[in-house]
């Protein structure tokens, strides 16, 4: 009995012609109201005298006009700024740990086919509420920004590196326990099934037949996480007062903006660096 | 007596984990732990904050300044990706180097184009805002610049891989039809690749909200503004309703990502 | 192990199950005793799957009975007691390609372990003994701590047989298990499946397509059509005229 799909008639735009008229429309707007209001600053991009303030900001950076040493040559600086970058690593690190452990016991009942019993075995009340609890928890962190994260947590704990840490790891908590979460979500999952078969209560089936693939996936999720960490703790230590951005802050505060140039280079030495390392550990990790 | 292998020492998986698991104790150690790590005040803070939760800001003015906020900060994230993409595809294209021949010239235009790319991104959108309204000073052409330039960054890099990660077999068709290289690109590569980029467009489309939030703190209106503003007050109450707001915002664009992918596939 | 001689170990009594209000398999019933070696034919979409997990217990029916060792299926949980009655082998996917052999092979003892002996075993696999013995059994000693997901089929199905015998089920359930596998693989895989079964005095249900193997490896054969019994025979009464009957097209309507 073979059934022929009939192509349903297209009375209604599809979904995705909507969206692009949509966010074209939305465009038109923004750019509409962002250039008619005269203060815009598009005009200014192309006055003369910015681009001379620009190259002058420039020679700044680079250390070149200013009364005494410029910064680049001072070796206790570079000492301070380096002692900083290892302050802002322990920060990232510490944030991508606490995350990912948090991630780590409450991804499993947030995936909504474990919540929700498809797995076999016995449909538990308790799963469909916790999954609704944690998605919306994974939401409401990942939706606001570490920075704002930041800006709350100092009203509690001290500025310094464990505020900024725990700023890092609320937001990426909510990222991760996402992405892990439909990481089970998408899993084939028949030979977690067929161990209910080999006598397999509900533990054991996910300690066997869903974590070994999991695991891997979360590992991976954790690393990427860590580079876009990394970029951010510069950033969270201005408001959180530790590592490298407490001591952007305090410079440009003094407008020695060599020495924020060389606050930069470390920060991209940073960067740089934890990308490598990102980039073997997961090779390890596959 | 039968040759039984014997078993593998800890592989590298398991090493990886120890070696995470020391890494995260050893940066515990960097904090200072004691008594200051609390704020005096911190515990009652808390107290506060959790209280506020019950009384969330709900009254019309207030919402009218919180959808007035979202709505300025949606139209900073659509201006800034909009400019990414303009600037980010088409740079995108030559770092794929496909529509380039092979040669001297090939090779030195997708590495130029991919340095620009990864210096573009490697700069933290807030270090560019920094950069930006020390140079031309705080207006709304400095933040849209500041976050355009890193996601234009990341947008051309994704974008450029995707264009090459397109299987083979489906363009050797189109190519021994006859089509020349640029309709390649288009008819070929854009279709295949369309899905995925997409996805990862609106994925920064959701991230260029939390920037915009951001930058508003620094005194460009929107929800970072507003929150700025309820904090200094410690109107809890009202930051509440300004965070719901920015989230709400986040996974509304979100659900519309997911929405469109799934579309597409189908 | 005493059992009744007279008591069969598999009894199926009027069952019946429905998908989608569409019958997959109408009320039917038959006995198997243990130690035999039943093969289960038909053409695709006759039930046989479904005629099978409803042996394993891994379904119930929604009327009549499925008895396995005297126990109705729906009354037997999950678990040990479950596990040690009927094991299952099915075409594919049986395995965590993501574990080590050993780590497969063992899973065949988690009805018997507690969840701290489980977890303990995946860092230093209990039990050890009884997985080198399966895998000798199935020839595959040397694979013992490779990654499953590297063996080929037809070694992820002798893996999946050795957890069976780590398991020790009195019956093992087959739903085509030879169907991924080339005719020469087929062939060996069901020698070896019958001989584990013929060892223990295990009863085993199985379904296939070709009916040499059937003739070859089994003492009987159910031809199963749309739901039905057509036929209940020793494999020696099989012939070409109910053979035909069984697999003959009909022209939709």
């Amino acid at each position: 009995m073979i059934a022929i799909r009939e192509r349903r008639p297209a009375t209604r735009p599809g979904l995705v012609r909507v969206s692009a008229i949509g966010f074209g429309l939305l465009a038109g707007l923004a750019w509409g109201q962002v250039l008619a209001g005269g203060d815009s600053g598009a005009g200014d991009l192309f006055r003369g005298d910015t681009w001379t303030r620009a190259g002058e900001f420039a020679g700044e950076l680079l250390g070149l006009g200013a009364e005494g040493e410029s910064a680049f040559v001072d070796g206790a600086l570079w000492q301070n700024a380096i002692g900083l970058s290892v302050e802002t690593l322990a920060m990232s690190v510490l944030a991508a740990g606490i995350a990912g452990a948090a991630a780590l016991v409450s991804f499993l009942p947030a995936a909504r086919n474990v919540a929700y019993g498809e797995l076999g075995g016995s449909r538990r009340a308790v799963g469909v509420p916790g999954y609704m609890v944690l998605r919306l928890l994974f939401a409401f962190t990942r939706g606001v920004p570490e920075l704002v994260w930041a800006l709350i947590i100092v009203f509690v704990f001290s500025p310094g590196v464990l505020a900024g840490a725990l700023a890092l790891a609320v937001h990426n908590y909510g990222i991760l326990g996402k992405l892990a979460a439909e990481v089970v979500e998408n899993m084939d999952t028949r030979p977690a099934r067929a161990l209910r078969g080999a006598g397999a209560n509900n533990f054991q089936m996910v300690l066997y037949g869903v974590l070994p693939q999991a695991l891997p996936h979360l590992l991976t999720y954790l690393l990427y996480r860590w580079e876009v960490i990394i970029r951010t703790t510069v950033v969270v230590g201005f408001v959180a007062a530790g590592g490298l951005g407490r001591e952007f802050r305090l410079q440009m505060s003094y407008l020695h903006y060599d020495e924020v140039a060389l606050l930069l280079i470390c920060y991209l030495a940073l960067v740089i660096g934890v990308d490598l390392v990102s980039a073997g550990l997961r090779r390890l990790a596959r | 007596m039968r040759a039984v292998p014997r078993a593998p020492r800890i592989e590298g998986r398991g090493l990886l984990t120890l070696l995470l698991i020391g890494a995260v104790g050893l940066s515990a150690l960097s904090v200072p732990w004691g008594g200051d790590l609390v704020h005096p005040g911190g515990g009652s803070a808390v107290g506060s904050i959790v209280k506020a939760l019950a009384r969330v800001e709900l009254s019309p003015e207030f919402l009218r300044i919180t959808a007035y906020a979202a709505w300025t900060t949606l139209r900073f994230a659509v201006a800034g990706v909009t400019l990414a993409l303009a600037i980010g595809l088409p740079l995108g294209v030559v770092a794929s180097g496909v529509l380039t021949r092979s040669g001297g010239r090939k090779t030195a235009s997708i590495v130029v184009a991919r340095f620009v790319l990864a210096l573009l991104r490697s700069i933290h959108e807030l270090v560019w805002a920094w950069l930006f309204v020390v140079a031309i000073g705080l207006s709304p052409m400095a933040v849209i610049l500041a976050l355009a330039l890193p996601y234009a960054g990341i947008l051309g890099r994704v974008f450029a891989d995707a264009l090459i990660d397109v299987p083979e077999e489906p363009l050797r068709a189109l190519r021994s039809a006859g089509a020349s290289e640029i309709k390649l690109l288009v008819y070929g590569r854009l279709t295949i690749a369309l899905p995925d980029m997409l996805g990862y467009g609106f994925y920064r489309f959701e991230c260029a909200i939390r920037s915009a939030a951001i930058f508003s703190f620094v005194g460009v209106q929107g929800l970072g503004y507003q929150i700025q503003l309820s904090l200094d007050d410690l109107l809890w109450n009202e930051v509440w309703t300004l965070l719901i707001a920015l989230a709400a915002l986040v996974l509304l664009v979100d659900a519309w990502s997911s929405q469109v992918r799934r579309r597409l596939v189908s | 192990m005493t059992h009744l001689a007279d008591t069969p170990i598999i009894r199926v009594e009027n069952a019946a199950k429905a998908y989608s209000g569409r019958l997959a398999i109408a009320p039917l019933s038959f006995t198997v005793a243990e130690g035999e070696k039943v093969a289960v034919l038909g053409p695709s979409g006759s039930g046989k799957t479904t005629l099978l997990h409803l042996t394993a217990g891994i379904i119930h029916p929604d009327s009549g009975t499925v008895e396995l060792g005297g126990h109705a299926t729906s009354e037997l949980g999950a678990g040990g007691e479950s596990a040690s009655l009927v094991g299952a082998i099915h075409q594919q996917y049986d395995l965590v390609g993501h574990l080590s052999v050993v780590h497969n092979v063992l899973a065949g003892r988690l009805g018997r372990w507690g969840l701290l002996r489980s977890l303990w075993s995946l860092l230093s696999p209990q039990d050890l003994g009884l997985a080198e013995d399966a895998l000798e059994r199935v020839g595959l000693l040397e694979r013992l701590y490779e990654r499953t997901s590297r063996l080929s089929g037809g070694e992820q199905q002798r893996v999946a047989i050795a957890r069976l015998l780590v398991q020790d089920p009195r019956v093992i359930v087959a739903d085509e298990p030879v169907a991924s596998l080339d005719p020469a693989r087929a062939r060996d895989l069901l020698i070896l499946l019958s001989s584990v079964a013929s060892d223990a005095g295990k009863t085993l249900v199985a379904s296939l397509h070709s009916t040499e193997l059937a003739t070859e490896f089994f003492d009987r054969a159910i031809g199963l059509r749309d739901g039905l019994v057509v036929f209940d025979l020793p494999v020696m009464e099989l012939d070409r005229g109910i053979l035909d009957d069984l697999y003959h097209l009909e022209v939709a309507g």
